[in-house]
């Protein structure tokens, strides 16, 4: 039995450790970890203040490992009118679908969790689908007025963004001539994909922050009137669960984005390995990515969900169909088919 | 009629009032709610009415008046509204002035100009970091607003010998004439404000999605705005051009040139960019006070009795005017006080909106706050 184990270890070591280390399990969790505590020490210096300071020296990077391990030790709360069950599977379901998005992005060449022979930009897509499901699911076992209004605003609001997100990327499908995320990014070498998607990538943007749900789409967990939206009766370990799958989600989007539109891995060679030199490039792009995207968070008020969903159908539906047919148009062009 | 969800809770309880309507209770503890409760009737995003409950910090203040001598009363009426003593104070301490049947030499009525400006000041700046706050839950201008108040503190504090509750208006006067280097220290710190104004219309009150949120929405007409008796900035956000430093002057206001902030629009972002001219105005008017203070004494002895009698005072406070009214039976204390305050008023408009036009859930912070409300003022 043990040898069993032992020379499935040994044959599928590579796939084991890339699911268990990178660019699975410990960096998704390292990346929240990271994320959460730039996130307040960066828009602390932009609201005239310092942030966590007092674990871990000024820098205070010990203080989200502090926050998780006071919140895994806290009493789990259960609302009497909730639906058990159910409460519980959305909160342990919610971080696992945006991880398993990550599985699809490549990383560096042959770097990739799982290779989906050709369709895994579709597989990206339909994986997201649920978790507009899963967030229903949460506010309505927890049986709440405000977790409801947040559910539902959810479903509005991740309609209205999605279709622009999906028919921005047909946009780049066209443009490569393939499903394959890998080899969209092996086409970007010599350019990326912004410059000839510029209008799908600035619908792809919108349509992303509405996907990630942060500022000026927050608009499920509006903490201004819904307390914390779907989240509110979360306590404990299943609050960090659900604070989890909101970065996890920031991370699988935007590692998209990079892959979809600035080039993936592709750099220039500063390591003479190319696969450390693609991590390089990955994780330093997601940096720049995630800096943009606190900044818009602390520059722009809440839209109200009537207003975003007007965005969505009014204006960025119409431009994402618009950019389909000018790709066809330039792809014609310049490379006399499609 | 309602249908109730199984596993019923008293707390969670999802009880239909007709056509699918429900309660949904923001407060007392709740991020916007403050020290009340609004009972919004809802149907998940279209609000039909807002209940206000008001009376969660209620000190009866004005019972507590009839048990102080009349010196002893400022500081239980400083409590009113701690971000806005001193606008506060003068409506008290005008109103014992004229019951007592003194004058408070010019040179204290252009300090105490100055002080009530610097407090507006201090007033607006927390209205518009609150306002900038609802309207995302992104407490960036409210950090910056907190953090330009400090100089303005500072400032009373080299005054006055507090940073906050300093009571500093004395009836007949002031406490103590201005310190050496205040003045100096002032200008600068006005001059550096008026730049720091500009930074926020450039970062917020111009900015488009706060635009898009507050334009429109909660617009009070000219008529109704009279009706409801609104007080304050709110007023003169909805056009009506009533000041009381400016139709009825106390302290140094009669002698000061400064104009009167209105707006024709009425909505929320109208009361928002009237609170930061009227800080403009302010700038303006402490410089003029500084210009043209007069020299003399800052105090006049004060009677021990007042002779029977009443008195009502009106004063221009950061939310809008107060009215005091004193009757005097003779002795040292009062027989009563009665205080008129303007977020009581202002509450109203809120209650009343709903009923007169369309308002979404998303917008009820952002309404509330637009009115500047101050539940301990409405409370007293």
């Amino acid at each position: 039995m043990l040898n069993e184990i032992l020379s499935f270890i040994n044959e599928n070591f590579q796939t084991l450790f890339m699911i268990s280390v990178f660019p699975g399990l410990s960096f998704v969790l390292g990346f929240v970890i990271f994320a959460v505590w730039y996130q307040r020490k960066y828009l602390a210096r932009l609201m005239i203040r310092m942030g966590p300071v007092h674990c871990g020296r000024r820098l205070g990077w010990l203080q989200l490992i502090a926050d998780a391990l006071k919140l895994i030790t806290k009493e789990l709360i259960f609302p009497k009118a909730a639906n058990k069950p159910l409460f519980i599977f959305a909160s342990i379901m919610l971080p696992v679908i945006p991880a398993a998005m990550i599985a699809l992005i490549p990383f560096a060449p042959g770097l990739v969790i799982y290779n989906a022979s050709g369709v895994s930009l579709l597989i990206f897509f339909a994986i997201s689908t649920l978790f507009p499901v899963v967030s229903v699911i949460r506010g309505w076992a927890a049986n709440n007025k405000f977790t409801i209004i947040g559910a539902f605003r959810n479903i509005y609001l991740d309609i209205a963004g999605e279709i622009p997100v999906f028919l921005a990327s047909i946009g780049v499908m066209i443009w490569a001539g393939t499903y394959d995320l890998n080899e969209i990014v092996i086409q970007q070498s010599g350019m990326w994909f912004v410059i000839p998607q510029f209008l799908g990538f600035i619908v792809f943007f919108i349509g992303f922050l509405a996907m990630i749900e942060k500022v000026p789409f927050d608009i499920p967990t509006a903490e201004t009137e819904l307390i914390y939206g779907p989240n509110t009766e979360y306590t404990g370990a299943m609050f960090l669960n659900m604070m989890e799958a909101d970065y996890v989600n920031v991370l699988a989007w935007t590692l998209l984005m990079i892959t979809l539109y600035f080039g993936g891995y592709n750099g220039p060679r500063i390591f003479p390995d190319p696969i450390i030199n693609g991590i390089f490039w990955m994780i330093t792009k997601l940096l720049i990515a995630i800096t943009i995207i606190f900044t818009i968070m602390i520059s722009y008020a809440r839209l109200r969900i009537d207003q975003a969903v007007r965005m969505g159908w009014n204006y960025l539906l119409p431009l994402s169909i618009l950019n389909i047919l000018l790709t066809l148009i330039l792809k014609y062009i310049m490379f006399g088919g499609v | 009629m309602s249908a109730r969800i199984r596993g019923y809770s008293p707390f969670t309880e999802i009880e239909e009032v007709g056509d699918g309507l429900f309660r949904l209770n923001m407060g007392p503890q709740h991020p916007i709610s403050g020290q009340g409760r609004f009972i919004v009737l809802t149907d998940g995003e279209r609000v039909f009415d807002i209940e206000m409950d008001i009376g969660y910090s209620h000190r009866g203040i004005e019972k507590i008046l009839e048990y102080k001598t009349f010196v002893q009363g400022i500081v239980p009426v400083e409590r009113m509204v701690m971000l806005d003593t001193s606008n506060i104070l003068m409506g008290y301490v005008g109103a014992v002035e004229k019951v007592l049947g003194i004058e408070p030499p010019p040179r204290a009525n252009y300090i105490r100009t100055i002080v009530m400006e610097i407090n507006r000041i201090l007033s607006h700046l927390y209205a518009l970091g609150l306002l900038s706050e609802s309207a995302a839950w992104n407490p960036a201008v409210f950090l910056w607003t907190t953090a330009d108040r400090e100089p303005f503190l500072d400032l009373l504090e080299m005054l006055t010998g507090a940073r906050w509750s300093y009571s500093f208006f004395v009836p007949g006067g002031v406490r103590a004439d201005i310190p050496r280097g205040f003045v100096e220290r002032l200008r600068k710190t006005l001059d550096w404000f008026e730049k720091r104004i500009e930074v926020y219309e450039e970062a917020w009150i111009y900015n488009e999605l706060f635009r898009m949120r507050t334009e429109g929405m909660g617009v009070v007409s000219r008529q109704q705005a009279i009706e409801w008796g609104l007080a304050g900035p709110n007023l003169r956000a909805s056009g009506v051009p009533y000041d009381t430093r400016k139709n009825e002057p106390y302290a140094a206001y009669g002698e000061l040139d400064f104009k009167i902030v209105t707006h024709n629009a009425g909505d929320s972002y109208a009361r928002g960019w009237a609170r930061v001219e009227e800080m403009k105005v302010s700038v303006d008017i402490i410089r003029q006070a500084l210009d043209n203070m007069p020299e003399g004494p800052v105090k006049t002895r004060m009677p021990p009795r007042p002779k029977p009698g009443e008195a009502f005072f009106r004063v221009e406070t950061g939310r809008g005017e107060m009215n005091v009214y004193i009757v005097s039976d003779g002795k040292e204390k009062p027989y009563r006080v009665k205080i008129s305050p303007a977020s009581f008023r202002n509450f109203f408009a809120i209650e009343m909106l709903p009923k007169t036009q369309e308002i979404l859930l998303a917008d009820v912070p952002v309404l509330i706050y637009s009115f500047d409300p101050w539940f301990l003022d409405a409370d007293r």
